[in-house]
């Protein structure tokens, strides 16, 4: 296919967390609010003059500070961070709004806090917010206290952040913007020919979540506007796999996937497309704070939700998903250290082999695909082979 | 510390008890105390059999004896006890039977329940229609005002104490686990308990069943694969209790108080019981007395005679506020007997060892496999666990009067007990329960050396472990790092993890052990 006009724009913005938009934007005096979890509601944090930006660590090489500091089990994204904020590379941050979503990333959390490596401005300030641990009502009302207690009030006692309700509806309404956008670019995975790759989608879906998303929409609406007519590869790819699993924002690991000859058909990641990038709908009757918040606390795909149904549902919506998008085969993937998706994907993996009839690759990555590369792909591409010789035996009983 | 202090008292028995470790399953023969001591804690051995023996009369035993590979586990129990005596003469001798043979009442009456409701075993219909599992790394508190329903913590008996007593026990159900595609990084216990779950070697039985999310990420995330099994495959329905994380936070409380309700509500519609309001306030009134005991063992602690220290410490309250909860009535006159000893003991500056070089503050999480390491220290280099994390629960009373407000206040008191679950307190909400609390509490029991527990798989503390060096560091306070790995010996064997207490022993605080026989034992091959 024809290269997409805006991909190397995208990518150019994952090369780096203090991109060029982040830079545009604060250099306009814009207030630009750290995050490190899917559990945040990011409209609260995209109100006024502020936006939110989720940190990730690109290119990660050595993580020996953070791996002192945290030893060598822990989640590498959480080490990664760590690091990355020891060199300074969040130091632009106005603040950091951290969830106590799962201990990894706490920790992580903590260590910026008590060595003080984010050197941002004299109102910096770090807020740890509790995340509700089931999809109920009860959930509901935590997450709105604790996105008034933790978010909404700091935003608005250090930088006069307007937060009220209409504020908050006009952050929705860009945010809505944006995933309408993605969803409709999304869209196109469907078909037999798609007109976009797993990776272009990737990285185009990483862009929302690392940088303002006001700014995003026109290369948005263009890139949209580009696939209505963009001509697809007449060559099949060799499989149709859909991406699970836990925090994943290296892109890599898609571009190593699709390497080998498969499409990334959907996804359903921290950073991906399904549920961050999914519309909240918003009514008039209640308050737009409740309504995002149940929105984040009904739509979460996190582990980290215990209750049984979301336990059995996490797994049905894998299965509609694979299901929709015509998926051949699922990539459970897990960073390496996370117990939340140890167990996941332990528990995925055998229920959507065994009871929704899925091949599943069950994979542990490091947080840097690169740094393991070679064992990757080829356990990517025996899988890939797999499906192959499980279509041929199809063909063949059915001959 | 500065000066040791010496016991001016002679310690009569045996001297050098490294002999008495021969590379055999259990000890080459009982340690000689003197005469009394020795008969007393002979007795309270005998008396362990009984119990034992006990058990084995319980409907469904033998059944169970076949069917359940961790049973067997239980025949170790008289051993177990004896290394967590090691050394005792006189009060602490007395101390520690009487907390520890009555927690093994309290844990042979689980495994009798169990094997008397398992619908494998004795299939006790009476019993297991008003059982409601509970959480193994959770408090029991929700159950505190249903008299007539059994907390079942077939958990308990099937992991934490085998684990105790055998250290192999939890392996093969972690290989197990392992093989079904958890990795090998997560902390073993709750991969254990799953490895128990996927192989089918829990015990059947219960009305419903409530997990909670603490311990850990890991604990509440392999709830799930077993209540998978539990409600797909026995139709027990099962509740998933939320203990909020950032526990500190007034702004939590609500939400844990109305989860609370939710989790009352659930078994009383599953097991047709009401809350009584009656039994749960004589609960709390227990939960109190408990509470106000073990702070008045920790002051005792505090001065230079501590009495009632080290894993049986750890353990009494383990079982008195995890499984029982005010439950059990028999509770506060062991403490009482206890508190009996301790200021005798303080009274007559009765000394755990023949010499005290330093006050330890014991932090972290510790190794079932080597529970018994605290009185090692004592015994082989002088050094005095005064406390322990797992010992330091709640912090303030709860309310015990029957009034309307405090019929509110309960919910709220029932979530702060579970969210101030042991162990959990600490690791969790925050770095201020695990750091700043550490500090206060070395300073309150006027400590000059930590000894860490480092479970290397509980990323909740291993997250911390470069400040805890740095903050120990500036406040000049002697740091002993002890890795291991909680419930798999295959991972850090006992001796390894001995020597690296002994390397800082010598190598950083230069000092020689007071028996050198304990410093390299041979007993991997034990239980």
């Amino acid at each position: 296919m024809r290269d997409l006009k805006n991909l190397q724009y995208f990518e150019d913005l994952l090369r780096l967390s203090n991109n060029r938009l982040v830079v545009q934007a604060k250099n306009q005096g814009r207030i630009f609010a750290a995050y490190m979890c899917e559990n945040t509601p990011e409209p609260l944090l995209n109100l006024g003059n502020c936006f939110g930006v989720r940190l990730t660590a690109p290119n990660t090489g050595s993580t020996d500070i953070a791996t002192y500091y945290m030893s060598s089990f822990m989640c590498e994204a959480a080490r990664a961070l760590l690091e990355r904020s020891i060199e300074g590379g969040y130091n632009y941050a106005d603040c950091l709004i951290a969830p106590d979503g799962c201990t990894m990333i706490n920790r992580c959390a903590e260590n910026i806090e008590l060595l003080g490596t984010i050197k941002g401005n004299e109102r910096f300030f770090v807020e740890h917010h509790e995340t509700p641990l089931k999809a109920d009502d009860n959930g509901v009302d935590l997450l709105v206290l604790q996105c008034k207690n933790h978010i909404l009030t700091p935003l608005h006692e250090k930088y006069g952040i307007d937060i009220s309700d209409t504020a908050i509806r006009h952050s929705v309404g860009i945010h809505n913007q944006v995933c309408e956008l993605i969803t409709a670019i999304g869209q196109y995975r469907k078909e037999l020919l798609p007109r976009i790759t797993g990776y272009e989608f990737a990285v185009i879906t990483m862009a929302t979540y690392v940088c303002p998303k006001d700014m995003l929409i026109d290369k948005l609406q263009e890139t949209l506007d580009e696939l209505a007519t963009r001509e697809p590869d007449s060559k099949p790819y060799r499989a149709r796999l859909l991406v699970t699993g836990s925090e994943l924002d290296d892109i890599e690991f898609i571009r190593i996937i699709e390497e080998c000859g498969a499409l990334v058909c959907a996804d359903r990641f921290c950073f991906g497309s399904t549920p961050g990038r999914e519309v909240i709908e918003l009514t008039d009757d209640e308050d737009a704070l409740t309504q995002v918040c149940r929105h984040y606390v009904y739509k979460c795909q996190c582990p980290r939700q215990m209750n049984m149904e979301k336990v059995y549902g996490r797994k049905e919506n894998i299965n509609r998903l694979a299901l929709e998008y015509k998926a051949d085969g699922i990539i459970y993937n897990q960073i390496k250290f996370c117990d939340p998706w140890a167990y996941e994907r332990a528990m995925g993996t055998a229920m959507l082999r065994d009871d929704f009839g899925f091949p599943v690759l069950s994979l542990e990555r490091p947080y840097n695909s690169h740094s393991s590369l070679g064992q990757i792909r080829t356990r990517i591409q025996a899988f890939i082979e797999s499906i192959e010789i499980k279509k041929i035996q199809e063909e063949h009983n059915n001959d | 510390m500065t000066e040791p202090m010496i016991n001016p008292v002679n310690r009569p028995g045996d001297k050098n008890l490294g002999k008495l470790f021969n590379g055999g399953k259990v000890m080459k023969r009982r340690e000689w105390r003197g005469f009394k001591d020795t008969m007393y804690d002979f007795f309270r051995w005998l008396k362990i059999w009984g119990i034992l023996i006990n058990v084995s009369m319980g409907k469904g035993f033998v059944k169970a004896l076949f069917r359940y590979r961790w049973l067997a586990n239980y025949l170790a129990v008289p051993h177990m006890i004896d290394k967590n005596t090691l050394g005792q003469r006189g009060e602490t001798l007395r101390i520690t039977r009487t907390a520890i043979d009555f927690v093994v009442k309290e844990m042979a009456q689980i495994v009798k329940d169990n094997n008397r409701a398992d619908i494998r075993c004795g299939n006790d219909k009476k019993l297991s229609n008003r059982s409601v599992l509970c959480d193994e790394n959770g408090m029991t508190a929700f159950m505190m005002g249903f008299p007539t329903l059994n907390s079942a913590q077939r958990e308990v008996v099937t992991l934490f104490s085998a684990n105790l007593i055998n250290q192999n026990c939890a392996t093969h159900y972690i290989d197990v686990a392992q093989q079904y595609g958890i990795p090998g990084d997560v902390c073993p216990m709750p991969e254990t308990e799953l490895g128990i779950s996927i192989e089918d070697d829990f015990a059947v039985f219960g009305k419903c069943a409530v997990q909670i999310n603490t311990t850990c990420d890991g604990s509440m995330m392999g709830n799930g694969l077993i209540a998978k099994r539990l409600e797909r495959e026995y139709h027990i329905p099962t509740f998933q209790l939320a203990a909020p994380i950032r526990f500190k936070n007034d702004d939590v409380q609500a939400y844990a108080a109305e989860d609370i309700k939710k989790a009352i509500a659930f078994v009383e519609e599953h097991t047709g019981a009401k809350w009584d309001w009656d039994y749960y306030f004589e609960c709390a009134k227990r939960v109190n007395i408990t509470t106000r005991n073990r702070w008045e063992w920790l002051d005792v602690n505090s001065t230079d005679y501590p009495q009632f220290v080290g894993s049986v410490f750890c353990l009494y309250n383990d079982t008195n506020y995890m499984g029982n909860c005010g439950k059990s009535a028999v509770f506060p006159t062991i403490d009482a007997k206890i508190m009996q000893l301790v200021k005798k003991g303080l009274e007559n500056k009765t000394m755990l060892g023949q010499q005290y070089r330093h006050r330890c503050l014991v932090w972290g999480v510790q190794s079932h496999y080597l529970f018994d390491l605290l009185y090692w220290m004592i015994n082989c280099w002088g050094v005095v666990p005064l406390s322990d994390m797992l010992s330091m629960v709640i912090d303030r009373e709860i309310a015990e009067v029957d009034t309307p407000e405090n019929r509110e206040q309960a919910y709220y008191d029932m979530a702060y007990l579970t969210e101030n679950m042991i162990m959990r307190n600490h690791t969790h909400g925050g770095y201020e329960a695990l750091l700043d609390e550490m500090w206060k509490y070395c300073e309150m029991l006027g400590a000059d050396m930590i000894m860490l527990w480092e479970h290397i798989a509980c990323k909740a503390l291993t997250g911390m472990h470069g400040i805890f060096e740095e903050q120990a560091r500036e406040r000049g306070i002697h740091l002993v790092w002890v890795q291991h790995d909680l419930c798999d010996p295959r991972i850090a064997n006992r001796q390894s993890i001995r020597d690296q207490f002994n390397l800082y022993m010598r190598t950083v605080m230069r000092e020689e052990p007071l028996d050198p026989s304990l410093e390299v034992i041979d007993d991997n091959n034990m239980w």
